[in-house]
């Protein structure tokens, strides 16, 4: 490396440049552990965690995310610290970083630490200097707060072991959801070395938890659990792809979360898609964790929403609603009768509405009036449930009926109430476009 | 003739009312109106309610035994609210109580309107609580005391006290609620306690420590960097953080 020139930067400056740096990492939770203070230090955890304030952005900010340092040996294509881009460069000192963890959290601006980190010399140079930050915070300071560490792919096995029994959770950035778009856009990583800690921590929490049954008072390795993101959009994967990625991540490496990062041009780089002027594909992020999320509460497989002839979500009706006018065969779910799994893949109806009715149900028999009183959104509902043997209004069990209802969701009551069954004539069949289409179009 | 009872604006002040009410007339039609919101009716007797410690605890264990704690939880935080008619609901909603088959489920009974307002209002409070655990900043005053202004529609106070005294059990701080003048307040090592009737002194609370100017500096300096350009949305974080908390908080004042 050339020779550098050290000036001394204030703190301030420090925090502007490294937080900005952090900005793209998208986990900001710090819900998963319950932990009371023991009374001789500072902080607690709560299972559902606090976020304490929300940035322009829109998100929450919860944890001080940083990185300790913008130094970078590698050279990813999508990343602003990528060691090929002219950045000012900096990093914390362990004593740095606590002073702003102990002091932001005593003003209760914060929940915790985020702590993240560029490449400086090598996986296991930075690690240890990540555990030198977390050992000072919870042994010195005495920090029983929330902290998130990420684990540096390559770093030492036990040195790994060390920093999972001082952080609540661990994450490993997959980076990107398949291993040909690594290769392309991250020439340092392989899929492999990211898979290999992620390994690890699951291991290693499996027989934190015997040990735990043993002595009550074993510590805890990584009590939050794991989790990772990866950037969607700057390679060429489907949702289909990305989704049984996240499928088998929750499968077989027992993962709390997966994060999906819209990919944001801060690179000019032939490996990375044009800057379109369009800004992020925040629509499609939000198709994948509404996905997400019914891969997790709602029991859905990934084969079930996407397949290979549709292998993106519907720009226009969210996954489950999509799923439901694919199989109305299935349709309508009497709700006095059906089973709590079938409830669940009722559009309209979540994991609280459906307990509910399953508990609800037991006193009596149910009408759409007490559905609305539980929760239910039954303007997209009641063209799938039927109550007593009844339909809410005089409906149609028919794909193009309901798909043309239910993109007028601003609009209550079906057609049909309100007198309207037959559809406006447009010079423009808007309706049946397949994604590929209306891609071409926008 | 419908009985009234009227007591202050304090839990003990209603609990003691729902004493004597409970006594006096749990069988019969009877109303509680809270002192400074009394909107006067024809044809009731008014009765003036004497407050004791004594009353509140006895209602208090009444509520717990019968009704069981998640009902006396959703009662406490109701009567938290500034809502004129809380304490009249809740003496009904345990007038109702013993009229179902299991009292305990008393709060499952949505459809009386009662019960409807009690429940309404005991998650708004219990939201609000949650908030404002969220939510408040504190600032280092001279000698280390840590003090945090917040501007509240219930009385949070009481609910917040725990999750704080959990949190900083070696930090003297302080808690002051605007809506109501009233005072959380903890010294290291002990529990909290709730102080009502006392002013604060503007020019001490103003009488901020050296590094406070700097850690907020900070603060804020990172708030602005932490967003990402692109993605922008200025409705969602009103969603999540309403504009009725940005007055008392750090980075957006």
């Amino acid at each position: 490396m050339a020779e550098k020139i050290q000036v001394q930067m204030s703190m301030y400056d420090k925090l502007q440049i490294l937080s900005d740096a952090a900005k793209y990492d998208v986990a900001c939770t710090s819900s998963g552990v319950d932990r009371k203070g023991d009374g001789t230090g500072m902080g607690n955890c709560r299972a559902s965690g606090l976020c304490h304030s929300f940035s322009a952005d829109g998100r929450c900010i919860c944890l001080l995310k940083i990185l300790f340092t913008n130094e970078c040996i590698y050279d990813c294509k999508y990343c602003i610290n990528r060691s090929s881009n002219d950045v000012v460069r900096t990093s914390f000192t362990p004593e740095e970083v606590c002073t702003l963890t102990m002091e932001f959290y005593r003003r209760n601006y914060i929940e915790g630490l985020f702590l993240s980190s560029g490449i400086l010399k090598s996986p296991n140079y930075t690690m240890e200097l990540i555990y030198a930050t977390l050992y000072r915070l919870r042994k010195v300071c005495n920090f029983q707060g929330y902290i998130h560490v990420k684990a540096i792919p390559g770093t030492d096995a036990e040195l790994l072991g060390r920093v999972g029994f001082l952080a609540d959770r661990m994450s490993v950035n997959l980076e990107l959801p398949t291993a040909e778009g690594l290769r392309l856009l991250a020439p340092h990583k392989n899929r492999k070395n990211i898979l290999a800690p992620m390994r690890l921590i699951q291991n290693r929490m499996v027989e934190n938890k015997q040990e735990i049954v043993l002595y009550k008072n074993a510590p805890r390795f990584v009590p939050a659990g794991q989790s990772t993101q990866m950037i969607v959009g700057a390679t060429p994967e489907t949702d289909y792809q990305i989704l049984n990625v996240a499928e088998s991540l929750y499968q077989k490496f027992g993962l709390k979360r997966v994060f999906y990062s819209a990919f944001v041009a801060v690179n000019e780089d032939t490996a990375l898609p044009a800057r379109t002027g369009e800004g992020p594909p925040l629509l499609r992020e939000h198709r994948l964790y509404q996905a997400d999320w019914l891969l997790r509460y709602y029991r859905f497989e990934a084969r079930e929403l996407l397949d290979e002839e549709h292998p993106n979500f519907n720009i226009f009706l969210d996954p489950k609603c999509n799923w439901a006018l694919k199989h109305l065969e299935q349709f309508p779910v009497e709700v006095n009768r059906a089973d709590y799994n079938m409830l669940l893949r009722v559009p309209g109806i979540g994991v609280k509405s459906a307990q509910r009715i399953v508990k609800a149900r037991k006193m009596g028999n149910l009408k759409f009036d007490d559905l609305k009183k539980m929760g239910v959104v039954l303007k997209r509902a009641l063209y799938f449930l039927t109550c007593g043997g009844r339909m809410m209004y005089h409906t149609r069990l028919d794909e193009d009926y309901i798909t043309r209802n239910l993109l007028n969701t601003k609009e209550k009551l079906p057609d049909s109430v309100s007198g309207m069954t037959y559809r406006q004539l447009s010079l423009f069949d808007d309706m049946n476009y397949t994604d590929s289409q209306t891609a071409q179009i926008l | 003739m419908k009985k009234v009872y009227i007591c202050n604006d304090t839990i003990t002040g209603i609990f003691s009312a729902i004493y004597d009410a409970w006594k006096e007339s749990r069988d019969k039609e009877a109303g509680i109106e809270l002192r400074g919101k009394l909107d006067t009716q024809l044809f009731c007797e008014y009765t003036e309610v004497v407050e004791e410690e004594r009353k509140a605890a006895a209602v208090e264990k009444l509520i717990q035994k019968h009704l069981g704690y998640n009902t006396y939880w959703d009662i406490y935080h109701a009567l938290l609210s500034e809502h004129p008619k809380k304490a009249e609901a809740v003496f009904h909603v345990m007038q109702t109580a013993r009229t179902v088959g299991n009292s305990k489920k008393v709060m499952d009974h949505l459809s009386n309107p009662d019960v409807a307002l009690v429940f309404e209002l005991s998650r708004k409070a219990a939201n609000e609580a949650h908030q404002f655990m969220e939510f408040i900043r504190f600032r280092e005053l001279e000698h280390g005391i840590l003090f945090s202004e917040i501007t509240p529609k219930n009385r949070i106070l009481t609910c917040i006290g725990d999750h704080f005294t959990d949190r900083f059990p070696l930090e003297d701080w302080m808690v002051y609620d605007k809506t109501h003048q009233e005072f959380l307040v903890h010294c290291a090592k002990h529990p909290w306690i709730l102080v009502s009737g006392e002013c604060l002194n503007r020019e001490e609370a103003e009488k901020i420590s050296k590094a406070e100017a700097e850690f907020e500096r900070l603060w804020k300096g990172f708030f602005q960097s932490i967003s990402i350009k692109e993605r922008e949305n200025p409705i969602c974080q009103r969603t999540h953080l309403p504009i009725h908390f940005r007055q008392d908080m750090t980075e957006f004042c």
